[in-house]
């Protein structure tokens, strides 16, 4: 607990606190309203499961350009199902998912197989699947899919807790505790922190590679799942503005680039305070791009506060990324 | 009773022969020292032994069956656990799962980190130390991080542990503690390998020692009671090598130096280092690897910040602030010990290779480069190093080592810098070019530029230096005046390396 205190996650429940109750009393008190506190959360529930889908790559030392790519593509495929082809929703769900999880699953294997750098192999799935969403719904926008669904997107618990959040928190658990507590996920972790040891512990890295992939795509076809149920419709430029997001919550929730790191309440934090900096936009009637422009300003600010970190941490200690401890022994 | 042999073994890279039917026994409950000098195919035993190489002869017997490992994790399971000379250490994690990393603890599908707790506690106890396995290790000083190796290395139940340099980075105080552990593991009848470059050490725990020159096994489980210091040297350093023949040359003392440094501690750890180079004098830089000669150069070049003394260019104080600096105002140029990564573009051509010291000069309106002004200046250093190219237009990276590293050095010289560090000029290079490479510097030095030498090459230290300082922990040891005798030099800086600093 001790140790707690002094982490990222602490502070940034702090900033999230204090921004709160800001935020509440600049609004007069409306946004602890019933109604308020719903359209909050519910909100919160796709931003979160992106920033988890880039979390789960950085913390094996890749990133994965094709978050949004993956997302809107499954969303559209699970719309067009659904819309034009009657297929049952549980199953045009469930194909949607399988088809988010195999797009991460075919990330990993491009990375591991051809070894090619995972910035350019995204990069390039991106663009086939964004061609692939553009070709699935053309420029329409498909919303005929069954009301049953879009309610299950709308409903919350006690009328404040959308169900949809309560699905990205469950997620944010699993992921939490299979990175924490399951042998693949520690493999996963250890092979981000420094390959070199992995590998001479016996753990494959390129397994961890492929599974960190194929998570991402997992989380992204949940992600997809809860567009589609809590949007109005799906359309070509679902997932298109996810990008940024997806760097963002993991970043200011303290990932390391380098790998390594699993800071699953970080990113979920993280999402909190991305959607207050929208909320206050929204309190104070002011432009929209400023959203970007503080996100941005504040991504920037914790990589450089980071990297500061971790100077000072390889100053005073011995166990450092890889390659200072390579460089050290250069005479 | 004999654990493990490894018999014979042959090891065959590119043109290089690492190992020549090398033998070693290790023995139950004793320490074995493997000695060599840098390069004698110490570490390559190691990662023979622990299946990261495979042999191209010989035989490994564990209990006297005949073993042959595909990876660290077959020679792990085996029972053989190493400590390699890098930390290997997953940052985030904690002292116990770094421990059990190779076997994680599991309970109904997930880690259970209560046997993780007791089990690694299982190994810091037989170890005696005193380490919270829950704490991370981001938090633990070097020693406790060598020492959490230590027991990571023991959790696979080895009965085999080979210690490869591990006290290269922790101080005297520490490496008791240290010794005390490796008492401990020897008393409980297992086997350890010590690698080491510190005589005193090998003499103070190690019961038998096996010797390395140039691949070979020069002495096979010696008793180390029976053996001197200087016995050991004497095998370390050898007797066979012949001459380059090169023209006499002499350094006119009297000059005052070009580069000299009195009293300068740097950031990266060096304490009151002497050194002067005059023009037309080559001065060597001797030391272990670590002994931070490469960080004195990259100081020298303000690459690192230099916290006291004074460096002195051409007998005026100076402060240099970056290798620009150096180069333009100082007239010292720096040929990089790794070429392919510091010293060449290899995917531009030779010619922008050796031109990019001098663009500046060599650019008319708006920094455009004349393609013909830079071969034109290429052409001359070409001839003059005996670079062999098609063309001024081939890629550098299609060029073979030696070439590569004459351009890195041409680009120096198109500059015409006066104070020249060359650092380790021929790792990597055949002996013929290595020859050239030789006559090539010494003519450098006879044409009045002032070097600078680092190298790990005793030979090419002593065929080369007229003066080699040697260094150890970032500090200079001594000096020795190069007579160019190789028996007596090579015993004089390997004693100079190995004796007890005058008290610090």
């Amino acid at each position: 607990m001790r140790r707690f205190v002094k982490t990222t996650e602490m502070t940034l429940l702090v900033i999230c606190v204090v921004f709160f109750v800001f935020l509440v009393i600049a609004s007069g008190g409306d946004l602890v309203g019933a109604n308020s506190l719903k359209v909050l959360l519910q909100f919160l529930a796709v931003p979160i499961l992106i920033g988890l889908a880039q979390m789960v790559v950085l913390a094996v030392g890749q990133l994965n350009l094709a978050v949004g790519a993956v997302g809107g593509f499954a969303a559209v495929a699970m719309g067009v199902m659904m819309a034009d082809h009657g297929v049952p929703v549980p199953l045009a769900l469930l194909i949607g998912f399988v088809l988010a999880s195999l797009a991460g699953l075919a990330n990993g294997l491009l990375v591991v197989l051809t070894r090619i750098n995972g910035f350019i192999v995204t990069l390039a799935t991106m663009t086939v699947l964004l061609g692939v969403q553009y070709r699935l719904v053309g420029t329409r926008t498909v919303d005929a899919y069954p009301q049953g669904l879009k309610s299950f997107g709308s409903y919350a618990v006690f009328g404040v807790l959308p169900l949809i959040f309560l699905v990205a928190l469950l997620v944010a658990g699993l992921l939490s505790v299979m990175l924490r507590r399951t042998v693949p996920g520690r493999q996963l972790l250890a092979s981000g922190g420094n390959p070199i040891a992995a590998r001479l512990s016996g753990i494959s890295n390129d397994r961890s590679v492929v599974l960190a992939h194929t998570l991402s795509g997992a989380i992204l076809g949940v992600a997809a799942i809860l567009t589609v149920a809590s949007s109005p419709g799906v359309n070509k430029s679902i997932g298109g503005d996810w990008l940024l997001p997806s760097f963002a919550a993991p970043i200011i929730g303290g990932a390391l680039l380098t790998g390594g790191s699993a800071v699953v309440l970080g990113t979920v934090l993280a999402a909190f305070i991305v959607r207050f900096v929208d909320t206050a936009r929204a309190e104070f009637s002011l432009e929209p791009s400023w959203v970007n422009f503080v996100v941005g300003t504040v991504v920037l600010g914790s990589v450089v506060l980071g990297q500061v970190r971790t100077r000072r941490q390889s100053r005073r200690t011995v166990v450092k990324a890889p390659d200072a401890a390579v460089a050290g022994r250069v005479s | 009773m004999t654990l493990f042999v490894a018999e014979r073994v042959d090891k065959l890279f590119p043109g290089v022969r690492a190992l020549d039917g090398v033998t070693l026994a290790l023995e139950a409950g004793s320490v074995h020292a493997l000695l060599g000098e840098n390069g004698a195919g110490k570490s390559t035993l190691i990662k023979v032994i622990t299946g990261l190489y495979r042999p191209d002869g010989g035989k490994l017997l564990l209990d006297g069956s005949e073993v042959a490992f595909g990876s660290p994790h077959e020679s792990a399971a085996a029972g053989i656990g190493v400590v390699h000379q890098e930390r290997n250490l997953i940052p985030g994690f904690t002292v116990g799962e770094n421990i059990l990393l190779q076997k994680l603890p599991t309970s109904r599908g997930l880690v259970d980190r209560a046997a993780i707790r007791s089990e690694a506690s299982r190994w810091l106890a037989e170890l005696d130390l005193d380490i919270d396995p829950d704490q991370p290790v981001t938090e633990l000083s070097v020693a406790q991080a060598q020492l959490v190796e230590i027991a990571k290395a023991l959790s696979v139940e080895s009965r085999v542990l080979l210690l490869d340099e591990p006290t290269a980075s922790i101080t005297p105080n520490e490496a008791d503690r240290l010794f005390r552990v490796v008492d401990k593991l020897k008393n409980d009848g297992r086997a350890v390998l010590f690698v080491s470059h510190k005589l005193e050490e090998v003499f103070q725990i190690c019961d038998t020692v096996t010797v390395l020159r140039d691949g070979s096994s020069v002495l096979e489980s010696g008793a180390l009671a029976d053996l001197t210091r200087d016995q050991v040297v004497d095998l370390m350093v050898g007797r066979v090598h012949e001459a380059l023949s090169l023209p006499p040359r002499t350094v006119d003392r009297s000059v005052d130096p070009l580069l000299e440094l009195s009293g300068v501690s740097t950031a990266t750890g060096h304490a009151d280092i002497d050194l002067a180079v005059r023009p037309g004098e080559i001065v060597g830089l001797y030391g272990l690897v670590g002994a931070g000669r490469s960080e004195l150069a990259k100081a020298l070049l303000g690459l690192d910040r230099i916290t006291a003394g004074e460096v002195r260019i051409r007998g005026r104080a100076v402060r240099i602030k970056n290798v620009r600096d150096a180069l333009r105002n100082h007239k010292i140029g720096y040929v990089t010990e790794n070429r392919k990564e510091e010293g060449v573009f290899l995917e531009q051509s030779v010619s922008r290779n050796i031109a990019v010291t001098i663009w500046d000069r060599l650019s008319k309106l708006l920094g455009y480069v004349p393609a013909k002004a830079e071969s034109a200046l290429v052409a001359r250093y070409v001839e003059q190093l005996g670079i062999r190219i098609a063309s001024p237009a081939q890629l550098a990276g299609t060029l073979s080592g030696g070439n590569q590293q004459k351009v890195s050095l041409a680009k120096w010289l198109a500059a015409q810098t006066e104070i020249l560090i060359i650092d380790e000029p021929t790792v990597g290079i055949d002996v013929r070019t290595k020859d050239a490479f030789h006559t090539l510097i010494w003519d450098l030095a006879a044409n009045g530029l002032a070097i600078l030498l680092i190298t790990s090459d005793l030979p090419e230290m002593i065929t080369l230096a007229d003066r080699v300082v040697v260094m150890r922990d970032h500090r200079v040891q001594g000096e020795v005046a190069n007579d160019h005798d190789y028996d007596r030099m090579s015993q004089q800086v390997i004693r100079l390396i190995h004796a007890e600093r005058a008290v610090a």
